[in-house]
């Protein structure tokens, strides 16, 4: 890693982890002579750090970490200087009457608007990443309007709607959730999640939704009518949380995009829905700390979605920072990118996506860069760099500034994205009834799919083994028993797991630890064609 | 041979409320890469939660007692510390500490041990664990201190109603 000068980074705007946008202010100081530690100072916002905003620091001196150009060419990969490579893709876009662009929308709002400069001035068309979940729940809560808050805001509120696992996937934004309690111990904090996540185990109500497609926005829009029926039995007391809800005068809703949510258009849309009756304000909580900015980036600067990009077979695509392999899946995005005459790619880290492009060019992570970003509604925040990228890795500006890109003009956000520009979450139930319907179980740190962190083993010391928490009568049907071992055979392979029997998930449902490479595996997500987070049939057998 | 040091325990300790963990593994991030990707906490599952465990710097700690490489001391703050070049990962330690917070480090074959993060103690700081914790779960105070608050310290840590259940 390249020498770079603490002394100017400490003088610049503060860094914000963008691996969610709770956007925590993250710094560092340097622990030797060749690594830095996450610092703890308190400072300006600060109400402490997950497990993913110390693993920045990991990711700075990743031994992965692309530092050079390299092309590939009949099979096998050549260094070249970045100018040489820039001049390429230059000419290769503007040659190409079809030629594509992907972006990342967890960047800088302004490179975000410079990259659709670039396909504008190109004539190629262009495509905002955000993760489906994100740009489902953006879209049906940016379409339905009211009033949104930030995490930090929940403090003031006197009765708390959490609609999914949010104390996991969002460990800072709990912490003015326990403010309010503080200040309010009756108050109710009602709950829709999976009953095996912690969330559950501080909530005043608690709504176990099934694992089927839109079974959360079901859930909301039972709250906001009082018709339970379509739920079941053991969802007649969502028709009280309505007025428990009312009973306070500063109520918030808090919904989360987990990866596992089906149909998370229609869980913003429900819940802007009931937030307009109660007079409650909304905290939504996504997987990308920019992913407000990027949906409505996209939908004002005219790009289309990732899936019509690919399925427009441009002969030169350039991919700036998006593993379309992992997050699409490979039956997904493969047939496009294997039809791709020149594939390039341009990011920090390799993933699958960089090892098909033909030319591949390393960029800074957002947090090597100052920018923009909107965390949702009313909260632009200004960021600074934690540490300037290492020497002769470019920005992606430096990129597109490279290509020709002209003019400094911001961009503008302010319009709510009511268009809907992405795909959304929803995947249907597979219909099959064989085997148990098994989902990953939301985890404060690979709760989305973990590609950035996912070669960090500390949370292994926490857990050594993958758990499945199922219910006491699918064990007993599977021959298996509390702290047993077993074997969950998906489309993917097959893991070992320890069994965990309780009344906390619903008969022929069950959730199995994420942060496992090989759980990761065994849904098969990635050559099946389904998204990360997305539930599977399984076989469950005694191991 | 029992260490026969007369350093008093160390007063101010890190101390975890049942009721305000949310299992989220801030403190095992921040312990883990703030001290060179080894952390001094464990984390032990009760059923109802996965709990960090953090050494509660006992008064008679059995861990010095049985080191054969006399390794665990009490150093001058009263902290229990493991030497790290007298270390030699024989475990005994680790199956002593009636509290279970001990643990073999897979890599490096060492104990690993908490410092009660001494280089930010040593600043006026807290320790990392307790510095990054969302909720306010681990807190780094005296017994006193949060006796004051008419919560009940139990067994190191902090107890709310229920020993398990939360608020």
């Amino acid at each position: 890693m390249c020498s770079r000068p603490l002394a100017e980074v400490a003088e610049a705007p503060a860094a914000r982890c963008l691996l969610c946008n709770v956007a925590c202010p993250v710094r560092i100081t340097k622990g030797g002579p060749d690594r830095y530690l996450p610092d703890y100072l308190p400072h300006a916002g600060y109400a402490g750090l997950c497990g993913r905003g110390s693993v920045l620091v990991d990711l700075l001196d990743h031994p992965e970490r692309l530092l050079g150009v390299s092309r590939r060419a009949d099979g096998a990969c050549r260094t070249i200087d970045l100018n040489t490579a820039m001049q390429e893709v230059s000419a290769a876009l503007r040659a190409d009457g079809a030629a594509a662009i992907l972006v990342d929308g967890n960047l800088d709002l302004d490179t975000l608007a410079a990259t659709g400069r670039l396909a504008a001035g190109l004539g190629a068309s262009w495509s905002v990443y955000v993760p489906p979940n994100d740009a489902g729940l953006v879209h049906g809560l940016d379409a339905g309007g009211g009033t949104f808050i930030g995490p930090e805001d929940l403090a003031a509120a006197d009765a708390i709607l959490i609609i999914g696992n949010a104390y996991a996937t969002h460990p800072v934004a709990a912490h003015w959730v326990f403010e309010a309690r503080r200040a309010r111990p009756r108050m109710p904090v009602l709950v829709i999640a999976d009953a095996s996540g912690v969330t559950v185990d501080f909530a005043t109500g608690v709504f176990q939704p099934r694992l089927r497609s839109g079974e959360n926005a079901r859930a909301v829009a039972a709250v906001r009518t009082g018709q339970t029926e379509p739920l079941g039995p053991d969802a007649r007391a969502l028709a009280t949380w309505k007025e428990r809800l009312r009973g306070g005068k500063s109520i918030a809703i808090v919904v989360g995009a987990e990866l596992d949510y089906a149909d998370a258009r229609a869980l913003g849309t429900e819940v802007a829905r009931l937030a307009a009756e109660l007079g409650a304000k909304v905290c939504p909580l996504t997987t990308y700390g920019g992913a407000w900015g990027a949906v409505r980036l996209a939908a004002s600067a005219g790009a289309v979605p990732v899936e019509k990009v690919l399925a427009g077979a441009p002969r030169t695509l350039l991919v700036m920072g998006v593993d379309l392999d992992s997050s699409l899946g490979e039956s997904a995005a493969g047939p496009a990118l294997g039809k791709a005459e020149r594939l390039v790619y341009a990011g920090p880290m390799p993933n699958r996506t960089s090892r098909r492009a033909s030319l591949v060019l390393p960029t800074a992570f957002v947090f090597e860069s100052a920018g923009r970003a909107l965390l949702g509604p009313g909260r632009e925040v200004r960021f600074g760099p934690l540490l300037r990228p290492p020497a002769g890795v470019p920005t992606v500006r430096e990129i597109l500034a490279a290509l020709g890109v002209a003019g400094e003009a911001p961009a503008d956000v302010s319009a709510a994205a009511t268009v809907a520009a992405g795909a959304d979450g929803g995947q249907p139930e597979d219909g099959s009834p064989d085997g148990l319907l098994v989902a990953p179980a939301q985890d404060p740190f690979h709760f989305a799919d973990g590609s950035l962190t996912r070669s960090a083993s500390w949370p292994h010391v926490v857990r050594p083994r993958p758990v499945l928490a199922m219910a006491e009568s699918d064990a007993r049907a599977a021959g298996l028993v509390d702290k047993g071992r077993a074997v969950v055979e998906g489309p993917g392979g097959a893991v070992e797991v320890e069994v965990a029997v309780g009344g906390t998930q619903r008969p022929g449902q069950a959730r199995v630890s994420a942060a496992f490479a090989e759980v990761r595996d065994m849904f098969g997500w990635t050559w099946a064609g389904r998204r990360p987070g997305s539930p599977i049939r399984a076989r469950v057998r005694k191991a | 041979m029992p260490e026969t040091t007369t350093v008093p325990a160390v007063e101010k300790r890190v101390v975890l409320d049942l009721d305000r963990c949310i299992e989220c593994k801030s403190c095992m991030a921040a312990c883990y890469y703030g001290h060179g990707q080894v952390t001094g906490l464990s984390f032990v599952d009760i059923g109802p939660a996965l709990l960090p465990v953090v050494c509660r710097q006992c008064s008679d700690p059995a861990c010095i007692e049985v080191c054969p490489a006399k390794a665990m001391k009490r150093d001058a703050r009263g902290v229990v510390a493991r030497g790290l070049f007298l270390c030699r990962g024989c475990g005994s330690c680790v199956r002593a500490c009636p509290f279970g917070v001990l643990s073999l480090e897979m890599v490096g074959h060492h104990v690993a041990k908490c410092d009660l993060c001494e280089d930010r103690v040593a600043q006026g700081l807290t320790p990392r664990c307790a510095a990054v914790c969302p909720t306010g779960a681990l807190r780094f105070a005296t017994a006193a201190e949060i006796e004051g608050e008419g919560l009940v310290v139990l067994g190191g840590r902090i107890a709310g109603d229920h020993p398990i259940q939360r608020r």
